[in-house]
Parts: structure tokens; C-alpha cells; sequence
């Protein structure tokens, strides 16, 4: 028996400690041990993790706590200037996975195939999402109701026999929808796979319509599902604001309408432009590039144009079915540049008008060229125009005749006019991709220059910087800054911006403008069709053909052409402005007046009314106005005849009753001024027809002749003026008609051309 | 001899159990369970329990820690019960339940004679072998085998182990103190009865285990009386391996081996991020706690991000709730209860006594410093559970019973002080 301890004076002290002195003192370092060691270790351990390391972990265990979800923001609504919806977004859905929620291969292996199956989409690369420890994975975007609906059903399925239906997940989402397809096309533009802008006014417009995806920041649990306690916090989507555009979508497609019609007819290789802006306040109504795409599936190509593709080389096929699409989506009213010919003779005759250089008697001679700095220059007429004055120097469109003009204005002046009209800055239009013009540098510019300068070639300008030249011309000297977004409203209707008309300066004097817009005038009141004459309507304007200088080959003329007519009504109190070009016409003619201007006239033969633009009828042109004929049914024959007298018309009657039983043409068709009604009076009478007669080649006067032999009436289409000839009529020669049918008669140019 | 007898009628107690006067004609005498003596009742409540009475700042501490462990074993686990069990209050009620038996189970305990112990104890140890034997023949869940289930209880072998080695070593020491010096009573006994357990935990696998058992065997052994000198070559010889083991790199493969331990925060592969997914999100917890936690109830991590947050990790969800400061007050009742069990045992009549209060007091707080070390990333994932606080029937109603013994022994440390 050991006793370690020290003597004690008691024996029971001694008794009590003595054996377990041992003890004792292990037990204390036994409780240093676990309560100071241990305890201790573990409390500064904790200190660690909460105090030091504390901000990192939360913030890690924040990051898998909280699921931010977004959610897409509805895009604005494009209207035309009518609010007519030209590009709106509809709800559709996206299907987006949680595949981190996914436990085994079985289930990856389920959701795949179901995914794969309803969203057409390819197993293999479903399957490899399926394997990303993420919570949110896209998978399809834009799926609509159908889809949307096997879906939710799919994700029933997943969760009774796989037990993961939390892993599929549908969330809202848009679509853009362009209701008018390709209906100004270069203009809207068309948005991405995330609803962003990538062409005109959806790229950019694109912040104000693109609005502000929202977010829902939620305490999920490690399941993904929320945590029942409040950790919510949601910022709504703002939804983009709306666009109203100055393009009138009734202007837009007659444009559109006759442009593709002279495309085909002209055979046109490298597209057409026409821009129809509002002369006062710098407002497109119109901005058409021919051919465009349809903004529902932008990313097609004209079956031709694919075909060729895909005849090429297979690794050439890419990158030339990409640029094939960006040639498509161009713009080229105001992304490419061309030399203006001719048309901008308006420009040089206002400067030297304006400068006081030429009046009405200065005369100009043209011996069919011109010789400047030893370099002979060629008239189209070759024969030569003789001695003009100023105004017949315009019709003539002379180029000698210009050239001396421009050397009359000087270099210096032209120069400074030439930037006054805004050539030399883009014009600011509000869409992506303006181009910038090409001129001579400063002191670069020889007399040569100045001379081909003169009659608008050798420098390259926009489509959309001579329309607004044009403008400024027409409205009294100010150049404009055109734009084609009028007005934003938020999506409440809360009109966030207003755009106003932006005059950048004023080039040449009202009174200049008056004069210019006199000769113009006058120019296609001579020149009828030529030079676009639109019977009713006091038009001014000016063809222009330009050689594309330095471009290869394309049409079957030894050189490539742009055909284009620059004119705008009417001309006494400019409204509408219009430029019209073809790129390469191969149709056999290249001529503005031949290719542009007939197109012009059919545009604005049918805008000019729409825009309740008042007609000013000369009296050998109300020869040819149709009017409507009147309801004479049901009144006696004398009283029929004598009301058709009172509105014009000559009447022919037909059968043996006392009364009126019908009448051809019919109440309200259109028939020219004293065109002839026949009215019937039996049953028996109304089977008397004429057979029509043939009316092509011509005149005017010479139609009404013919039709009013055989008793049939003529509406008069295309200019009609003294020097066309019919070249078309609506119902075929031999055809059988009821005597009094309205024939609709076409009528074209067949004079020469000015330019 | 004479004199210490004397020494102790002197002291006027009715028992006297001294082992190294044990006999089997003595335990014969004995109760069956210890009454406090009528005479002896209290007049009035002291902090001291007075004679045969239990000790009460013990019985109140560890009170104290079943009240506070059960609050935050219900906030803990209210969310993963919803979700698994579909009612929130499932391992509350059922936590509820071990806790009224286990209260019965300590009371009963703290009126058994606990030196009944003495001579059953090497029979409890067979019981336990068989229990680690069993549990490897059972099919285990997803490869571990740490659980014989027992229809609604499930029973650890190695809470059964701990037990068994405390009881064992104590039975062992208090036989042979005498001897305990001697290789072959304290070193030989020691190194058999851990490595035989050893290697049967590490079948199952349970590493921790093998932890727990090893300081147990350690500690119970240097309380009984083994030389210092065995426990330093020992200590030496531990470092010398995790030493080499360091330096050859076989240490970071053990610990990744371990169950990802300490590899947590550091992404290498997705087997191993899906491996340390518990602890990881324990670390998660514990940061986010802060100084002074989000409150009682609000803690994120227990939304099925903590799998089984009421079982081993549920001490991060308390940081998470409460804060350092929570958990630091919560430790400092732990110690509390440490302190007083030791002291109290020390008061005990016999050498059994004080070495069986000791270890099990001692365990207790080994087993809560070892909890911490494991949800904060310093020990291998393998539960260890959380005395007072850890959802479990086998393990509480088993916690509790010890406790009951060391109230037991309280009863005959308590002497009035006059």
C-alpha cells in the first residue's frame, strides 16, 4: 500500500487524501486538459469559423440559399405613324432545368429523353446539360402554348415516376411578332434569340424598348423549393416603352407595291430604294429597300440566292450565306452611297440661283460637249441641246449647260453649298449604319472635278442626304434632320419623347426655293411621264441617271446604272418629298425617266390622295378626270337622261320601256368627265354587248374617239397628256361587254429622254 | 488495515465501499439499491446534497442542458422533419419520448448501486464486442454499419463500447491499483482491449469512434494509476506516425479517405463536393452565425442544406441561431457539468467510484469537444453525437442512464458539512 502524501497531523485527513493524492492530481490535469485544452480548442475553433472566416461562409451559403430568377420584360410595341402595330411581343415560355436537383442517370436519362422529345431538340446535348451541377440551365428558349403544354404534363410525369419534377421549370418569356412580315423591313428591324435589337429601329430604339428584365430573389431550400418563411424580394419587370413611327404603313406598302413592280419589270440586280419624307418637318413617311426579308424568319435567304450557296464549297458556305443575310438586312437607303447624276442638278441650280449667278435670261449654249481643263465632256445628246435658257437648261438636263453653271457658282461656293445641303454630315436619321458621303478632299478638287461635280457624278452621297437636299430645296431652303421615330410613350401611354422637327440651317432663301420649285414644276409639266407628271397635282422633280463608276459589270449595258428620280408635290406647297433609285436596272432600260419616274408616278398617283393632297386639274387634264356615275335606276327616261346631262354625262338608251331598270357603269363607277351611261329600260335590251375594240398605240384623244364609237367608256391610267400613247388596256381587245363598260387604259411616254 | 477501518467507521457511513477491501461476502451484504437514510432526509435544499441524497447542481446542470438541447434540437430539425417526415414535430415528440424514459432510466440508475457495476463490468464488455461483432454482420446503409436496428431504436455498438471501456477500466484499475504501474496491468490491458475495439470500428468504419475510445482507454488508464512514462512514449509514438505519415503525404490521403475530412471548402471533384456536402454546409452555418447568430428559429442551413441537422451536426445550426456567444455560453454549462461530475466523483467513497464518475463525466465533455471539432472540420466526418442536444433514442436514454450512475455515486460522495 502506497502513501504518497505529505504527513498530516490527522490521521483521517491522512486517510482520506493520502491514496488518492495520485488521483487527484491527474484528474486536475485531466479537467486542464479537457476544460482549458479541449474546450478551448473548440471555442476558438468556432471564433475562427464565425468571427474571421464568418463574412466568407455566409456568403457562400447566401449564394446557394437565394435563387435569383429573372424575369423578361415585355418589349415595347412599334406602331406606324397611324397606330398601326408593325411589331409587337407576345408571351411565350422558356424552359430552363435545374439539373444540380438531378440525383441518378436515371432521371438525367428521363428528363433528357422528354426534353428531347417535345422540344425537338437533340438527345446527346439535352443529355450533357442534364449532367452541369447548375440550377439554371436554358434549354429552349421561345416555346409557344402547345409545347408549353406537354411540357407542364412532362414535369408531372417527372415528379410522380422519377421524383424530380422540380428539376424542369417554365418561365415566362416573349416573342417578337412582325405582323406586316417584310413590310419595311430595313426600317423595324428584327430582334435577336434574347430579345435584343439587331437591325433599325429595334437596335436603336433597343433601350427604350427592350424595358428592365425583372428579378425574383427567393430563400430557396437545398430542394430549390421556398423557404416558408419571408426572404422574398422582387424588383417587377419594367416593360418597355412604345415606338410610333413616322412611317405611315398605307404609304410604306404603296411605295413597296410599285417598287417590287419595277424591280421585276426592270429587272433590277442590285435592289431599289424609295424614301417618301414629309418636306417640312423632315419625317419619313415612307423608307422601302427592295427586295427586303421577312422579319419573322430574317435569317432565310431567297430560295435562289440559297440555292447558289449551297452549290458553293462547304467550308465557303458559311461566311457567304452570312454576308449574303447582311446584304439582305441593309439598309441601302441609308447605308450605301451612289453618285446622284442628274437629280442633283437641283442643287446646283438652286446654289447659282441663290448666289444670284444665273437669272431667267442667262442663257447657256451646248454643242453636245464641253471642254474643261483639255478634258472633253460629253452631253447625253450628242447632237447638242443649242442656246437654252436657264429653265430649259433644267429640262434639257444639260450637262454642259451645268457645267457652266457650276463654274459660274465656283468651286469654293459649291463647296460650301454642297456641305449648306448637308452632304458632307450624315444626316443624323435615327437608324443604325448611316453611311458617310464621299467628296473631294479640301483643295483636292480640280475644275474637272467641279465640272463633273456640276451634274452630280464622280462623288458618292446617300439616298436619304439628296432626299433631304431635295427638302430643303422644296420647303424654303431648311435642311432637315430626318427621322423616323415620332414619338416613345411609356407602357402605361405616358409619352415619354416627343420628337420635334430639327432644322439644321436654312441653304437658300424661300424665294430661291419658290423659283426652283416653279422650273422643277414646270420641268414635269412638259416632260409629262418623263419626268413624273401626275395628272391633278402639280409635281416637281428631276431624273437622274448615274454611271457606277469603277463597279464591275453586272447588267447587259456596257456600264452599270443607277436610274433615279428625285421630285416631290406639290409644287406650289411642297408636302411630300420622294426619292426613288434602282441599282442596276438590266431590263433594257437604265434611264431614270424610264425606269424611276413611272414608278414615281404610280407612287404618288396613290399617295398624294391618301394624304388628301387637294388635285389642281388643268382643263385639258379634266378631260380625263373620272368621276362617279350617278344612280338613274328606277326613274323614268326623260328623268334619267336629264339627270345624267346635269352630271356630265352623255346617255344612250336601250330597250322600249317606260322606266329605268339598270344602268352600266353602275352607281358610283368611276368613268371619265362626259363619259357615256347607257341606261336600260327591259330585260331584253341588256343582252346587246359590243366587242372591244383595240386601243393600244394611241393617243389620248384618239381612245376617246374609238371608245365612244363603240359606246364604251374610258378611265384613263398613267399620265395623260398630250404626248403619250397607250401602251396597256384592262379588258382584251375582242372580249364581249355590255356597251357603257368602263376600260381602263394605260398610257406611257414615248418621247425622249432627258438625262 | 486496522486503522483505515477505523478511520472510515469514523466517518459514520452506513457503506463503506473501498476496494481495496472488496469483497465478494461484502457485495453480498449489499442493497440492491441505495435509500437514503430517514434519518438523513433534508430539512432544507442546500446547493449540497446532504447525505444519500443525489447531487443537485448536477442533476440541475444536466437539466439545464436536456432543456436547451431539446429547444434547439426542435428548431434544428423542425424543417428536415417537415420534409421528410411530413410533420415538423416528429423527432420532437419522439425526442420527447427517449427524454421521459431517459429521465426514468437516470433515476432508476441513480438509486442502483452502482458497484454492482463493479463485477459485471468485464460481462458489459463482452456485450459490447458482441454488439461491434453484430452490427459488421448486418447489412449496413450506403456502406456503413454503425447501427443494429432494433425496430423504433437503433443501437450504436460504440455508445455501448464507450460505456463499456469506461466501466471496464474502472472495474480494472480500481482491481489492480496496486499494480497499475506494471506494464501488464495497465499498458497490455489497454492496448488489447482498444486495438481489438479499434479494428472492429474501423470495419464499420467509424473513425471518430476509434478517437473516442482511444482517449477514453488513454484516460481511463492514466487516472487509474499508469506510469506517465507509457502515456509520453505512447503520445510520442502517435506523433511519430502522423509525423511520417505528414511528411510523406499519406496524411492528406487518409483525411481525404476520411470522409473528405478537412477538404470541405476546396472543390476537387464531384464525388468529394458531394462528399463533404454535410460538412461543408456545417461550416456554412457556423459563418453565418456570426457574434450573435440570426435567432432562435431563423437559421437557412437547416432547410435541407445541413442533411440531419438534429443529428451530430446540429451544434452548427445552434451557432448558426445563436451566435459565438450562444455557443460559448453553452459550452461554459458543459464545462459546468465537467467540473461538478469530476469533483463529485472525487468525493466518492471507493476507487470504482471515482473512476467510473470520472470517465463518464470526462467522456461527456470529450465527446462535446470532439462534436465541435467534427462540425467545424477538424475531425473526420463520423458521428460523433452532441450529449443533451443530438436527436437519438439509444444514445440519450444511454446518456442519461450514466448520468444516472454518476448521481449515484453522488449519493456517497455527499457528506454533510457541518
Amino acid at each position: 500500500m502506497e502513501n504518497n502524501g505529505r504527513p498530516r497531523n490527522s490521521a483521517r485527513k491522512r486517510a482520506a487524501k493520502g491514496p488518492n493524492q495520485r488521483l487527484r492530481q491527474r484528474t486536475a490535469i485531466l479537467i486542464i486538459l479537457i476544460l482549458l485544452i479541449g474546450f478551448g480548442a473548440a471555442i476558438t475553433r468556432l471564433a475562427y469559423l464565425t468571427l474571421i472566416q464568418g463574412n466568407a461562409l455566409q456568403e457562400d451559403a447566401v449564394d446557394q440559399q437565394l435563387k435569383d430568377t429573372t424575369i423578361s420584360a415585355k418589349r415595347g410595341t412599334i406602331y406606324d405613324a397611324n397606330g398601326k402595330v408593325l411589331a409587337e411581343s407576345a408571351s411565350v415560355w422558356q424552359v430552363v432545368m435545374a439539373p444540380a436537383y438531378l440525383k441518378d442517370d436515371k432521371q438525367r436519362k428521363a428528363v433528357a429523353q422528354g426534353l428531347s422529345e417535345i422540344l425537338e431538340l437533340d438527345y446527346d446535348n439535352v443529355y450533357e446539360k442534364t449532367q452541369q451541377n447548375s440550377y439554371y440551365v436554358v434549354v429552349k428558349r421561345k416555346i409557344e402554348t402547345e409545347a408549353r403544354d406537354k411540357i407542364l404534363k412532362f414535369i408531372d410525369t417527372l415528379q410522380k415516376d422519377y421524383d424530380c419534377g422540380n428539376a424542369v421549370e417554365l418561365l415566362d418569356d416573349y416573342k417578337r411578332y412582325y405582323p406586316q412580315d417584310d413590310l419595311a423591313s430595313c426600317v423595324i428591324g428584327f430582334t435577336g434569340s434574347d430579345d435584343q435589337g439587331l437591325e433599325g429601329v429595334e437596335y436603336k430604339y433597343d433601350e427604350y424598348l427592350a424595358g428592365t428584365p425583372g428579378r425574383i430573389i427567393t430563400a430557396k431550400n437545398a430542394t430549390g423549393t421556398d423557404m416558408p418563411f419571408q426572404y422574398e424580394q422582387n424588383v417587377d419587370a419594367e416593360n418597355g416603352n412604345n415606338i410610333y413611327l413616322t412611317i405611315d404603313e398605307t404609304v410604306q406598302s404603296i411605295c413597296e407595291k410599285y417598287m417590287k413592280q419595277g424591280i421585276v419589270d426592270n429587272n433590277v440586280l442590285n435592289r431599289g430604294v424609295c424614301i417618301a419624307m414629309d418636306v417640312n418637318t423632315g419625317a419619313i413617311l415612307a423608307m422601302v429597300t427592295v427586295d427586303g426579308y421577312n422579319l419573322n424568319d430574317p435569317y432565310t435567304l431567297p430560295k435562289e440566292q440559297q440555292k447558289k450557296i449551297d452549290a458553293l464549297p462547304k467550308d465557303k458556305q458559311s461566311a457567304a450565306e452570312s454576308e449574303a443575310l447582311s446584304a439582305m438586312w441593309r439598309n441601302k437607303a441609308i447605308t450605301d452611297t451612289y453618285m446622284p447624276g442628274s437629280v442633283f442638278k437641283m442643287c446646283t441650280a438652286s446654289m447659282a440661283l441663290e448666289e444670284g449667278k444665273v437669272n431667267d435670261s442667262s442663257t447657256f449654249v451646248c454643242g453636245g460637249s464641253f471642254v474643261v481643263s483639255d478634258k472633253t465632256i460629253h452631253c447625253h445628246a450628242l447632237q447638242g441641246h443649242g442656246t437654252q435658257n436657264f429653265v430649259q437648261a433644267i429640262c434639257n438636263s444639260c450637262n454642259p449647260a451645268f457645267i457652266q453653271i457650276g463654274q459660274l457658282v465656283g468651286m469654293n461656293k459649291f463647296c460650301q453649298y454642297y456641305q449648306g445641303f448637308g452632304f458632307a454630315d450624315k444626316t443624323g436619321i435615327d437608324l443604325p449604319g448611316e453611311a458617310e458621303d464621299s467628296f473631294w478632299k479640301e483643295g483636292t478638287m480640280t475644275d474637272v472635278d467641279l465640272a463633273v461635280a456640276s451634274f452630280g457624278q464622280n462623288f458618292s452621297i446617300t439616298p436619304i442626304q439628296m432626299v433631304t437636299a431635295c427638302s430643303a430645296v422644296a420647303n424654303g431652303g431648311y435642311v432637315l434632320q430626318p427621322y423616323v421615330v415620332s414619338k416613345i410613350t411609356d407602357s402605361d401611354g405616358n409619352v415619354i419623347k416627343n420628337v420635334e422637327k430639327n432644322i439644321k440651317r436654312q441653304v437658300i432663301s424661300k424665294e430661291t426655293s419658290d423659283k426652283m420649285n416653279e422650273i422643277l414644276a414646270y420641268n414635269t409639266a412638259t416632260a409629262g411621264s418623263t419626268a413624273g407628271y401626275v395628272a391633278g397635282y402639280k409635281v416637281a422633280g428631276k431624273t437622274g441617271t448615274s454611271e457606277k463608276i469603277g463597279s464591275k459589270v453586272q447588267s447587259v449595258f456596257s456600264e452599270d446604272y443607277i436610274a433615279s428620280f428625285c421630285g416631290y408635290a406639290p409644287a406650289d406647297d411642297p408636302q411630300i418629298a420622294m426619292l426613288i433609285f434602282f441599282d442596276t436596272p438590266s431590263g433594257g432600260a437604265y434611264y431614270g425617266s424610264q425606269v424611276s419616274a413611272p414608278v414615281f408616278i404610280n407612287i404618288m398617283t396613290e399617295v398624294l390622295p391618301y394624304l388628301e393632297v387637294k388635285t389642281e386639274y388643268t382643263d385639258s387634264e379634266l378631260e380625263y378626270v373620272d368621276v362617279s356615275a350617278g344612280d338613274y335606276v328606277g326613274l323614268s327616261v326623260s328623268e334619267a337622261e336629264s339627270a345624267a346631262q346635269n352630271d356630265g354625262f352623255t346617255t344612250t338608251v336601250k330597250g322600249e320601256g317606260d322606266k329605268v331598270i339598270s344602268q352600266i357603269p353602275s352607281v358610283s363607277s368611276k368613268i371619265p368627265t362626259g363619259g357615256n351611261i347607257v341606261l336600260y329600260t327591259d330585260d331584253n335590251s341588256k343582252s346587246e354587248t359590243v366587242t372591244v375594240p383595240n386601243l393600244i398605240g394611241y393617243s389620248a384623244s384618239e381612245v376617246n374617239s374609238v371608245a365612244s364609237e363603240y359606246g364604251l367608256n374610258i378611265s384613263f391610267a398613267g399620265a395623260a397628256s398630250s404626248d403619250v400613247i397607250s401602251s396597256a388596256q384592262d379588258i382584251a381587245e375582242g372580249t364581249s361587254v355590255s356597251p357603257g363598260t368602263v376600260i381602263t387604259v394605260t398610257f406611257s411616254s414615248a418621247s425622249t429622254f432627258n438625262d | 488495515m486496522a486503522p483505515r477501518k477505523k478511520m472510515i467507521l469514523k466517518a459514520d457511513i452506513n457503506r463503506i465501499y473501498d476496494d481495496e477491501y472488496y469483497s465478494e461476502q461484502k457485495i453480498k451484504q449489499e442493497k440492491f439499491f441505495v435509500r437514503p437514510s430517514r434519518q438523513r432526509k433534508m430539512k432544507k435544499t442546500k446547493w449540497f446534497s446532504i447525505g444519500m441524497g443525489i447531487d443537485l447542481p448536477f442533476c440541475i446542470i444536466i437539466l439545464i442542458l436536456l432543456t436547451i438541447g431539446t429547444i434547439m434540437m426542435f428548431s434544428a430539425s423542425y424543417a428536415f422533419s417537415y420534409y421528410t417526415q411530413g410533420d415538423s414535430y416528429y423527432y420532437l415528440i419522439r425526442q420527447l419520448i427517449f427524454i421521459v424514459i431517459g429521465l426514468l432510466g437516470m433515476l432508476v440508475m441513480s438509486f442502483f448501486n452502482y458497484n454492482k457495476f463493479h463485477r459485471i463490468a468485464p460481462v458489459i464488455l463482452g456485450v459490447a464486442y458482441v454488439s461491434l461483432l453484430l452490427v459488421l454482420v448486418l447489412p449496413g446503409t450506403n456502406g456503413v454499419k454503425r447501427w443494429i436496428p432494433l425496430g423504433i431504436f437503433n443501437i450504436q455498438p460504440s455508445e455501448i463500447a464507450k460505456f463499456a471501456i469506461i466501466l471496464f477500466f474502472a472495474h480494472w484499475a480500481s482491481k489492480y491499483y496496486n499494480k497499475m504501474q506494471i506494464v501488464r496491468y495497465s499498458v497490455v490491458p489497454g492496448v488489447i482491449v482498444f486495438g481489438t475495439t479499434a479494428i472492429l470500428l474501423f470495419l464499420e468504419p467509424h473513425y471518430s469512434g476509434i478517437v473516442i475510445i482511444g482517449i477514453l482507454t488513454v484516460l481511463m488508464l492514466y487516472i487509474g494509476g499508469m506510469k506517465t512514462k507509457y502515456l509520453a512514449i505512447g503520445f510520442v509514438l502517435l506523433v511519430a506516425i502522423v509525423g511520417i505519415l505528414a511528411v510523406t503525404g499519406g496524411l492528406s490521403y487518409a483525411m481525404s479517405r476520411m470522409d473528405g475530412w478537412g477538404q470541405a471548402l476546396v472543390y476537387t471533384d464531384e464525388e468529394m463536393w458531394q462528399t463533404t456536402w454535410q460538412t461543408r454546409n456545417s461550416l456554412y452555418a457556423i459563418g453565418s452565425g456570426g457574434l450573435w447568430g440570426l435567432g432562435l428559429g431563423q437559421s437557412r442551413q437547416k432547410y435541407l442544406y445541413l442533411p440531419e441537422p438534429q443529428n451530430d451536426f446540429i451544434f452548427a445550426i445552434v451557432v448558426e441561431e445563436l451566435g459565438l456567444i450562444g455557443a460559448a455560453m453553452i459550452l461554459l454549462i458543459f464545462a459546468l457539468l465537467v467540473w461538478r461530475g469530476i469533483t463529485l466523483s472525487l468525493r466518492a467513497k471507493d476507487k470504482f467510484g471515482k473512476l467510473l464518475g470520472i470517465g463518464l463525466t470526462s467522456q461527456i465533455g470529450i465527446q462535446v469537444v470532439l462534436n465541435i471539432l467534427v462540425i467545424t472540420d477538424w475531425l473526420p466526418n463520423t458521428g460523433i453525437s452532441l450529449p443533451f442536444f443530438s436527436y437519438g433514442g439509444s444514445s440519450l436514454i444511454m446518456l442519461l442512464m450514466q448520468m444516472g450512475i454518476v448521481l449515484s455515486i453522488s449519493r456517497t460522495a455527499n457528506i454533510e458539512r457541518q
